[in-house]
């Protein structure tokens, strides 16, 4: 020890104390490694004398003092952990007990006052603690089991020293002893030990959280590295650096290097992770979908209305109801009430009584909460142009007739019924003036008037080419009358005039029904028979061969509503024995022997050959008014009263197929093409509707029906429009009659 | 106003103008170049009188102002247009009103009167074709043949051109050819058994005359028939086509398809086209020699109603008259197709018929018993053409 005091000494040749200290620290480390066990008197001495010159006025204190820190830190922290354990069982006795361990323990302590500088470094280290137990730094408890304690340097155990103190030797104890109160059990040797008056100052500083340090100021002055006023001036006055400002050609070659190595597919760009491929599962994926549903299912419970003016105990006058109002109002279903209660009208608040419908109200309220669907109605989001069916354009459906060509003036009073010839040359009418009239299709001209002295109910002509007859409904007679000659072939008119001069017996009194010639100067106008009916008649019609005409006398109360006339043999017969309803309409089936007879309410078709009912149309109309066969004889049409047609297929169904309210007013007619698919409907808004409809002979197809054409002309005269429309029978043309006296073509 | 490039010309060799380009106003119409023209032969002639003309670009009429007439024919403004122009059709003035005791269904002009007699057949609705002899002198008709055969009315006749054999169209659709030279001898017919001969023999008139031929095809009244020459006869049905007969062999050459029922058909010998008329409004011309079907050269639509009567000028490629059910009688030009020339509009009912006599009346009859006739002067270079 001595000769590194004077080597360094000797090294540092100025004498005086302040070099010493920062050799100190140096060389007593040194010293420590390579003797554990120093001696105290030599680093007692050395260390006194700089602490001396130092600080002169308390250097004792503050040697003490340093010393004790520093000391204390080690055996502080022990007694720190000892406190637990030792100041629970056995605290002071131990110290007595093992008087060697205690002299050990109080050299070490000695050193530890006495030389501050060279403790330094046991802070940090528990190298002196060693010296006696070798297990470190670690929990004593886990030796509470063992008899030892440790190992010391030689690999010996240590012993716990041995505890016979009883509660009653440590009463006495701590009635004895003036240091019990700071003796602690040294946790590494289990020794007792008293502690130092530094330690217990340092202790009570601790305590008070004070610093351990006594010549620690925490109030140091800070001084600033920079003044944290900003200055006008920079730090430096340096000039930036060139290379500052010019690129750095060693950057740049790493640079191309690297773009060498990407180019060159040495490196590879970084391969981004790729989350959709399901690296990570979405939870709450479903969840949400789910939670918005149900956000938009939400129904929210109807809102009660707010009151309004009429519910103001003082309302506006014209809120309040009038007596008539008020009538209705009582006459009223509760239900069909607009308002529930009556609006009454108070001077004040104070007057108005306590509202007697109250539960009432409530209760309805509750039954709206209660029967409000909580479920929203899936409106299904058609656009309805799509539910209309693809109809053809009308324009793709020529040819139709399109515009009026001719008016055929003359008759004075309705025209109730027209009639074309089977030629389509010659137009027959019958009128209110009690004159059927013969036009000439192409120029207009009337040819003939046959003055019949009554109203002309209806009047056809006979669909057969190989006659020329016309016959007409006047009052109770039906008069069967010759167009004039040239309106048909010579021979024609002779075979009819040979058919009508035939000297045939009629079968007197057997019917109702009276044939008898006409004479004199009706013969001379052209009629040539006449068949007396005993009520009036209101409809003839021919069967397609022109032998059998059907006459209708519709009557509620008698079975005698048909007759069915056949001219060759001037005979009649009465087809129905039974009365089904007041008959409209009757029509003989184009091809086959069926009978189509029009009730205000259904249709029958009657198979004459069989003599049974073959089907029975039941169409939706409350009053029938006219009734047409399509020629191929499978499709019928109806017009009826209440402005609808119904077009019935009879393969079909006893149901319309199709049933049109293109009228605004009653269907007084309607008619089918003979050869053209076009079927028009006469009605007393004074319009004519052509359709087409087309039949198609494949059995699953459906008919087309399209509306092609509205076809306005006549004046409507005393609420009545157009009486009778019927087609040409070779062009696309249609004729109609009108209550204005006119005829008119449409082409 | 941008100025276009015009060149004048004419054929008319008293209003000839220098050949020379003008610059004239786009938006100029016809009273302006009128005035042009009139300007124009005025510094050349100086008795020269004001003059209205018509203006014809690429062969149709100008109506509206030149920018716009060029702009819907296509026409290009670059270059130079070359301007036709004619003296103005003069309207036809209405000359006479002629009453008659009924409808007026057919009118037949003839210059050929030189004769004291001369012959008329007329078609009836009692089937039969009556031949007449007229005595101009005396003014006496005496019927010479009954023509029957028909069983149907007879609704068209026409006779040849060299005036030997007539056609006749009835509603029975059928065409019958039958000679046209009065004889002294009665055709033999058969006749019913039954039928009382009395009442017959008083009912006919002349001699009875069966037809040379019969021509069955159409499906339909036959409503017009006409000669194209000697040996064809042209007709047109209800059944919505015109059919062209060779009258020699009796068969039929050439079917045109109309969509509607015609009511009349002309042939102009001039421009050889077919005329004619329909129940939907429209003239329509065709080219009877085309063979494949319907061919319509042009469409001229102004008539509101059938259109019953159509005829073309004898004297003039281009103009022909048509009358109609809505009263009026219409004189179109076919270089003028969107418009007629004139209306006239002198009836007060359906007009049926109408002709043309070849010094320069027009004759228009209807169902108001009035046959009128106009006066219209067709110019010079037209009469001439």
């Amino acid at each position: 020890m001595a000769a590194t005091t004077s080597s360094t000494s000797s090294s540092d040749p100025s004498p005086g104390p302040e070099p010493e200290p920062e050799s100190k620290p140096n060389r007593s480390s040194r010293k420590r490694r390579t003797e554990p066990v120093d001696n105290p008197e030599e680093e007692l001495v050395l260390g006194s004398a700089p602490a001396d010159a130092e600080d002169g006025d308390d250097g004792d204190s503050e040697d003490s003092e340093d010393s004790v820190y520093s000391g204390l830190e080690d055996s502080g922290s022990d007694s720190d952990d000892s406190d637990p354990e030792s100041g629970d069982e056995d605290r002071p006795e131990e110290t007595c007990k093992d008087e060697g361990d205690v002299a050990l323990d109080t050299e070490v302590q000695t050193e530890k006052n006495l030389e501050p500088q060279k403790d330094e470094y046991e802070q940090d280290s528990s190298d002196e603690e060693d010296i006696r137990n070798t297990v470190g730094n670690i929990p004593m408890e886990w030796y509470a089991d063992f008899p030892h304690i440790g190992y010391d340097l030689d690999g010996k155990k240590i012993l716990k020293p041995i505890r016979t103190k009883d509660e009653l030797d440590q009463f006495l104890n701590k009635m004895e002893d003036p240091d019990f109160w700071k003796t602690v059990q040294d946790k590494q040797t289990g020794q007792d030990m008293v502690l130092t008056e530094q330690q217990v100052a340092l202790v009570n500083r601790l305590q008070k959280g004070q610093f351990g340090d006594v010549n620690f100021n925490e109030h140091e002055p800070s001084v600033d590295f920079f003044t944290h006023e900003v200055m006008i001036h920079p730090v430096t006055n340096r000039p930036s650096d060139k290379r500052s400002f010019i690129p750095s050609l060693i950057e740049k070659e790493k640079v191309s290097k690297l773009v060498h190595a990407i180019k060159m597919g040495w490196i590879k760009p970084r391969r981004t992770q790729d989350d959709s491929r399901g690296r990570y599962y979405d939870l709450w994926a479903s969840e949400e979908q789910g939670k918005t549903r149900d956000m938009r299912m939400h129904v929210p419970a109807p809102r009660a209305a707010l009151p309004g003016h009429e519910e103001s105990y003082n309302p506006p006058p014209e809120y309040l109801m009038t007596d008539e109002e008020r009538a209705v109002w009582e006459q009223q279903d509760p239900i069909d009430r607009k308002l529930p209660f009556v609006p009454r009208k108070f001077s004040c608040l104070r007057h108005v009584p306590a509202f007697e419908r109250f539960i009432h109200e409530r209760f309805d309220r509750c039954l709206d909460l209660y029967l409000c669907p909580r479920q929203r109605k899936m409106r299904v989001n058609v656009n309805p142009e799509d539910l209309i069916p693809k109809l053809p354009r009308p324009r793709d459906l020529q040819p139709f007739p399109t515009t009026q060509a001719m008016i055929y003036r003359g008759h004075e009073g309705l025209v109730r019924t027209i009639s074309a010839s089977p030629s389509g040359q010659w137009l027959l009418s019958g009128g209110d003036d009690g004159t059927a009239r013969f036009w000439e299709v192409s120029s207009g001209r009337c040819l003939k008037k046959v003055e019949v002295g009554g109203a002309i109910k209806s009047a056809v002509w006979n669909p057969n080419h190989n006659l020329s007859l016309v016959a007409l409904s006047v009052g109770s007679v039906v008069l069967l009358v010759s167009p004039p000659s040239t309106a048909a072939d010579k021979q024609v008119v002779t075979a009819t005039e040979r058919l009508l001069s035939d000297e045939v017996e009629p079968a007197a009194g057997e019917g109702p029904v009276v044939w008898s010639n006409a004479e004199g100067e009706e013969l001379h106008q052209g009629i040539r028979m006449k068949i007396q009916h005993p009520k009036p008649v209101t409809q003839v019609t021919w069967h397609s061969k022109g032998d059998y005409l059907a006459a209708v006398m519709p009557d509620h109360s008698s079975h005698l509503q048909v007759l069915i006339h056949q001219v060759s043999k001037r005979r009649s017969q009465n087809p129905f024995s039974k009365n089904k309803g007041l008959v409209q309409s009757v029509a003989f089936h184009p091809i086959r022997p069926y009978f189509l007879l029009a009730t205000q309410r259904s249709v029958r078709i009657y198979n004459l050959l069989k003599q049974e009912l073959s089907k029975k149309l039941q169409g939706n109309a409350k009053w029938i008014s006219s009734l047409a066969v399509h020629p191929a004889g499978d499709n019928v049409i109806c017009g009826s009263y209440d402005c609808r047609l119904s077009w019935f297929d009879l393969d079909l169904s006893t149901k319309p197929y199709k049933t049109l309210r293109h009228h605004r007013k009653a269907v007084r007619s309607v008619a089918f093409h003979r050869s053209y698919p076009l079927f028009a409907s006469a009605s007393d808004d004074g319009s004519v509707i052509v359709c087409h409809g087309t039949v198609f002979s494949d059995l699953l197809q459906n008919p087309l029906i399209v509306p092609v054409k509205v076809l306005k002309g006549h004046v409507i005269t005393h609420d009545l429009g157009v009486l009778d429309v019927t087609f040409h029978p070779s062009q696309p043309w249609v004729f109609s009659s009108g209550a204005d006296g006119t005829i008119r073509l449409f082409t | 106003m941008s100025q276009l490039q015009t060149r004048f010309f004419t054929e008319d060799k008293r209003y000839v103008v220098d050949d020379v380009p003008f610059s004239i106003p786009a938006g100029s119409e016809i009273q302006d170049l009128s005035n042009v023209i009139n300007k124009l032969l005025e510094a050349k002639n100086a008795s020269h009188k004001k003059v209205d003309f018509d203006f014809l670009v690429k062969g149709l009429f100008l109506r509206t102002t030149l920018s716009t007439h060029m702009e819907t024919e296509g026409i290009s403004t670059e270059d130079v247009v070359e301007i036709e122009y004619v003296e103005k059709i003069t309207a036809p003035e209405p000359e006479e009103c002629m009453m008659h005791d009924d409808w007026i269904s057919s009118v037949h002009a003839d210059t050929e009167c030189k004769n004291l007699t001369s012959l008329l057949l007329t078609a009836s609705l009692d089937h039969t074709v009556i031949l007449w002899e007229w005595n101009s002198e005396k003014n006496k008709v005496k019927a010479r043949h009954c023509c029957r055969g028909h069983t149907g009315s007879v609704d068209t006749v026409a006779t040849d051109p060299t005036g030997t054999k007539f056609c006749s169209g009835s509603w029975d659709k059928m065409l019958k050819i039958w000679s046209a030279v009065p004889t002294d001898e009665a055709d033999e017919i058969e006749e019913p058994a039954d039928r009382p001969r009395k009442k017959q023999k008083t009912q006919q008139l002349g001699l009875t005359r069966t037809p040379i031929m019969t021509l069955s095809g159409h499906n339909e009244a036959v409503s017009s028939a006409l000669w194209i020459d000697s040996d064809e006869v042209c007709t047109a049905s209800w059944d919505h086509t015109i059919r062209i007969w060779d009258v020699e062999s009796g068969i039929m050459k050439t079917t045109l398809t109309g969509s509607k029922v015609f009511n009349s058909i002309s042939y102009s010998p001039l421009c050889r086209r077919l005329a004619s008329g329909s129940t939907d409004r429209h003239i329509r011309l065709w080219d009877p020699r085309t063979k494949d079907g319907a061919l319509v050269l042009l469409n001229l639509t102004s008539h509101t109603g059938w259109v019953t009567a159509v005829k073309w000028a004898p004297s003039n490629e281009h103009q022909l008259v048509s009358g109609s059910l809505d009263n009026l009688v219409k004189l179109w030009d076919t270089r003028s197709c969107k418009a007629p020339l004139y209306d006239l509009a002198a009836h007060e009912d359906k007009v049926f018929c109408a002709d043309w006599t070849e010094g320069g009346l027009m004759l228009s009859g209807g169902a108001d018993n009035k046959l009128y006739s106009y006066k219209y002067s067709p110019c010079q270079t037209d009469a001439g053409a």
